[in-house]
């Protein structure tokens, strides 16, 4: 086998050029790693050892949740930065600093975030080449050059991320401003490629493919263009700035909660704001792309996709629904409240709208979660007539599930518009087509989405596939690329009525938006388990089996405790990196709260204008 | 105790202190975990409440000849590959059902040749018509069957040919291969040379 012998000290001797921070952590979480290989060595040194264990825990286990933790951290260190950087082009743009203040705030978590992030890398790595060495040195040996590129790139990286972060305050002005800004382009530029490199390694072992004869770059280069790899890519990026904007609205949940005084609650509720409509603005695109990458799956292998939506792992699709079913919830629930708290006169004018859109939510929710075999005694499948209820089975089929998730989208963008233009009264000319022609787009493209989905179930499934579920998509996509540019326009030149008001919502809005950050991970560690889980008893599907003790799948319920340990760590984690970032701020807190810096209303896009950005017409 | 009835429990216990700290504490961070505690304590609840299906790799059937003395031992053996090893019984049902996403192969025995299901389950493609729609070249439809002799299924030639033997006499035919037909393992190549060299999708070779 080409490059087995010694990789492992070309790669650590790969590493020992970054100095600093980086390699000491690798090496930290090296030391720390080490029990580990004490406890399963093994005895007898003639045959290669495949696989090592540890007492009690199980190795798979500890690999489970240190992957997942450093998958969620990279998840979050990946999507904060596009978060801090749009924040700060918008700031840049509209000359509001607080957007700046913003932005600096959550780059300020990114250089402790990272090392942390780092840290499970390293010791996800040591584990990995203590437990399954059969499986790391196969993967060496196909992807050696493209470790050599992920070194570099965190290299660079790196650097970039001290220059953005240390250069934040000297680089406010003119063209130093415009060069900051190109650092945190060169930021997430740069950590796209940390995210899409390591996602090779993970998607060769779903969707492996043939790998000729030749160069080492052109078989790593052949493994890593493999068919889920992009799919996987967009997934993956779409979903972490759904996670950034989440977990960034939990925390200004929390710090809503805890405000001592209304500066505080003014500056955490618009925050709150800013990270529930940066998660819901990414969430709306996130079934998109995990509909193109099960499509992708089921055009690499049937087996596979029958696995994920058919086999064992179906009723972990009504456990999805369920957690995306309670987001779409949660983030409407929290635009809801932001109509009624902080728009005063628009409860009673948008109560009935409300109403009708959660009897909607709830509605195509339980479509969705309609199982298409029900759990059932034997007596009462006999009475049913076989497994499938004669009216709720029909809901239980993927025709339907894509008809209502569609839907959810359509309410939520409504939702989302409906916040938009509450308070404001449009005063050109042609707002009355212009709000007649949104109105009968938003209603003929829910209806062509019912009428897809309803002659969805009189086709064969490759033209429900291939046709009729990706124009559904493009109809609801259609929708939003129209609608959004018109609501912009129209509201440009519209009159505000009311004047949008600031830390007045409820203590249960700042749950809320907690639930969505908890409802975000949890997403992401099922959906972790069932990519895992696809793979079966293959480490590499169809190619390197797994004969270890662990090559089975756990079941549901198992699965779920650790996925909800997992998360508890995590959220754990993530509020030691923002107590540790934000120790500081509390000791100069006195001096540094200027009356000038706080939020005293929102940009047009949240439902009042600029004009009303001033400290008098604030109103408590 | 069962695992289930175990993880039931600590999830009660999860939510139960949950609800104690919203309760009885002040402090607003410790509320919080109170609050996360009770949401991920219903997620575990709630998965506990599905049903538990654990995928489990399927056993390395040992095909020992010196075992087989009839063409109904071989049945035997091809039933057991059908619903394990084999997954065939993850697409294909035996008798009409609504959940079968692919053909019922009741009585298949009796309307295929045993050539053909040979063929079908080792060149799934071999009869599927051309897309003649599109400029071009003609595009194959792909065929739904995978190559059952390949990874991720790999049945032997032997294990195919006990899963023929088991649909023969499933479907009330005589069964009409012979033990002899059996290859001692290491001797004869597991699959027709064609069928190796057309699959769907070639992998990389495990070292």
């Amino acid at each position: 086998m080409r490059h087995q012998g010694g990789w492992i000290q070309r790669l650590l001797q790969t590493g020992s050029d970054h100095g600093g921070t980086l390699s000491m952590l690798v090496l930290a979480a090296g030391l720390l790693s080490l029990p580990a290989l004490a406890f399963g060595a093994d005895a007898t040194p003639a045959a290669p050892t495949e696989y090592r264990d540890i007492p009690y825990v199980g190795s798979r286990n500890v690999i489970w949740v240190v992957a997942q933790l450093h998958l969620l951290l990279a998840g979050f260190v990946l999507g904060v930065p596009i978060f801090a950087w749009l924040c700060e082009v918008v700031a840049w743009k509209t000359g509001e600093k607080r957007y700046d203040k913003l932005a600096k705030e959550f780059t300020k978590l990114l250089t402790s975030a990272y090392a942390t992030t780092a840290l499970f890398g390293g010791i996800l790595l040591f584990l990995l080449i203590s437990f399954y060495p059969k499986l790391m040195n196969y993967l060496t040996d196909i992807f050696f050059p493209s470790f050599i590129v992920y070194c570099l790139l965190f290299l660079v990286e790196t650097a970039t991320l001290y220059l953005y972060w240390y250069g934040w305050d000297t680089m406010q002005d003119g063209g130093k401003k415009k060069f900051h800004i190109l650092l945190g382009f060169l930021l997430n530029f740069f950590a796209f490629f940390i995210m899409i490199v390591p996602n090779s390694w993970a998607t060769f072992q779903a969707s492996p493919v043939v790998l000729a004869e030749g160069s080492d770059i052109a078989r790593a280069w052949a493994a890593t263009w493999n068919p889920t790899w992009w799919p996987v890519n967009i997934h993956r990026i779409i979903a972490n700035v759904v996670l950034g904007g989440y977990i960034c609205g939990a925390y200004a949940g929390i710090r809503y909660l805890s405000a001592r005084n209304t500066e505080e609650r003014d500056h955490y509720d618009w925050m709150g704001y800013v990270g529930n409509f940066i998660g819901v603005f990414g969430l709306l695109s996130l079934p998109f792309a995990g509909y193109w990458l099960m499509r992708e799956v089921y055009q690499y292998n049937q087996q596979m996709g029958i696995t994920l939506m058919g086999g064992f792992l179906s009723w972990l699709f009504i456990l999805q629904a369920m957690l995306i079913g309670v987001l779409f919830l949660g983030s409407n629930y929290y635009f809801w409240m932001g109509i009624t708290y902080r728009i005063p006169g628009s409860e009673m004018k948008y109560r009935k709208p409300m109403l009708a859109m959660l009897i909607a939510l709830l509605l195509c929710l339980a479509v969705w979660m309609t199982p298409h075999s029900l759990v059932a005694s034997m007596e009462e499948a006999r009475k049913m007539g076989g497994s499938h209820h004669p009216l709720l089975g029909v809901f239980g089929v993927m025709s339907a599930k894509m008809t209502v998730a569609n839907l959810m989208i359509l309410v939520t963008f409504m939702s989302f518009i409906m916040y938009w233009r509450a308070g404001k009264q449009e005063t050109a000319g042609w707002a009355k087509v212009a709000k007649a022609i949104m109105g009968g787009i938003l209603a003929l493209s829910a209806i062509a989405v019912i009428v897809l989905g309803v002659w969805g179930y009189f086709v064969p499934a490759i033209i429900r596939i291939n046709y009729f579920s990706t124009t559904q998509v493009l109809v609801v996509i259609g929708v939003m690329v129209t609608i959004t540019p018109l609501t912009a326009l129209l509201l440009k030149s519209a009159k505000t009525t009311t004047e949008m008001v600031w830390g007045k919502m409820p203590p249960r809005a700042g749950y809320a938006l907690v639930l969505n950050a908890v409802m975000v991970i949890l997403l992401m560690t099922l959906m972790g388990y069932a990519r895992s889980s696809s793979r079966v008893h293959w480490h590499v599907y169809g190619v390197l089996r797994d004969t270890s003790p662990y090559a089975y799948s756990p079941a549901l319920g198992s699965a779920a405790a650790i996925m909800a340990l997992c998360t508890f760590f995590f959220c754990m984690l993530v509020a030691f990196i923002f107590w540790v970032a934000t120790m500081g701020d509390k000791a100069k807190a006195p001096s540094a709260s200027t009356k000038g810096e706080l939020p005293h209303g929102m940009p047009a896009l949240a439902g009042a204008s600029s004009a009303l950005d001033e400290p008098k017409a604030r109103k408590f | 105790m069962s695992e289930v009835v175990k993880l039931q429990l600590i999830g009660l216990s999860v939510i139960g202190s949950g609800v104690l700290i919203l309760l009885f504490i002040r402090a607003t961070f410790v509320r919080v975990i109170g609050f996360v505690a009770i949401v991920l304590g219903l997620f575990t609840l709630t998965a506990l409440s599905v049903p538990q299906m654990a995928s489990l790799p399927p056993v390395e059937e040992k095909f020992d000849i010196a075992t087989v003395k009839t063409p109904t031992d071989m049945a035997t053996i091809g039933q057991k590959i059908f619903f394990s090893k084999g997954q065939c019984a993850l697409c294909h049902t035996i008798g009409p059902s609504e959940s079968a996403r692919c053909p019922d192969l009741k009585g298949i025995g009796a309307k295929l040749s045993r050539e053909f299901i040979f063929e079908s389950l080792t060149q799934p493609q071999a009869y599927i018509y051309l897309d003649y729609r599109h400029e071009g070249v003609a595009k194959e439809y792909p065929a739904r069957m995978p190559y059952i002799n390949k990874n991720p299924i790999g049945l032997s030639k032997n294990e195919i040919l006990s899963v023929i033997a088991f649909l023969q006499q499933m479907s009330g035919e005589p069964i009409s291969v012979t033990v002899a037909e059996l290859a001692v393992p290491g001797e004869v190549p597991a699959a027709p040379a064609k069928a190796a060299q057309s699959g769907p999708v070639a992998v990389a070779q495990a070292h």
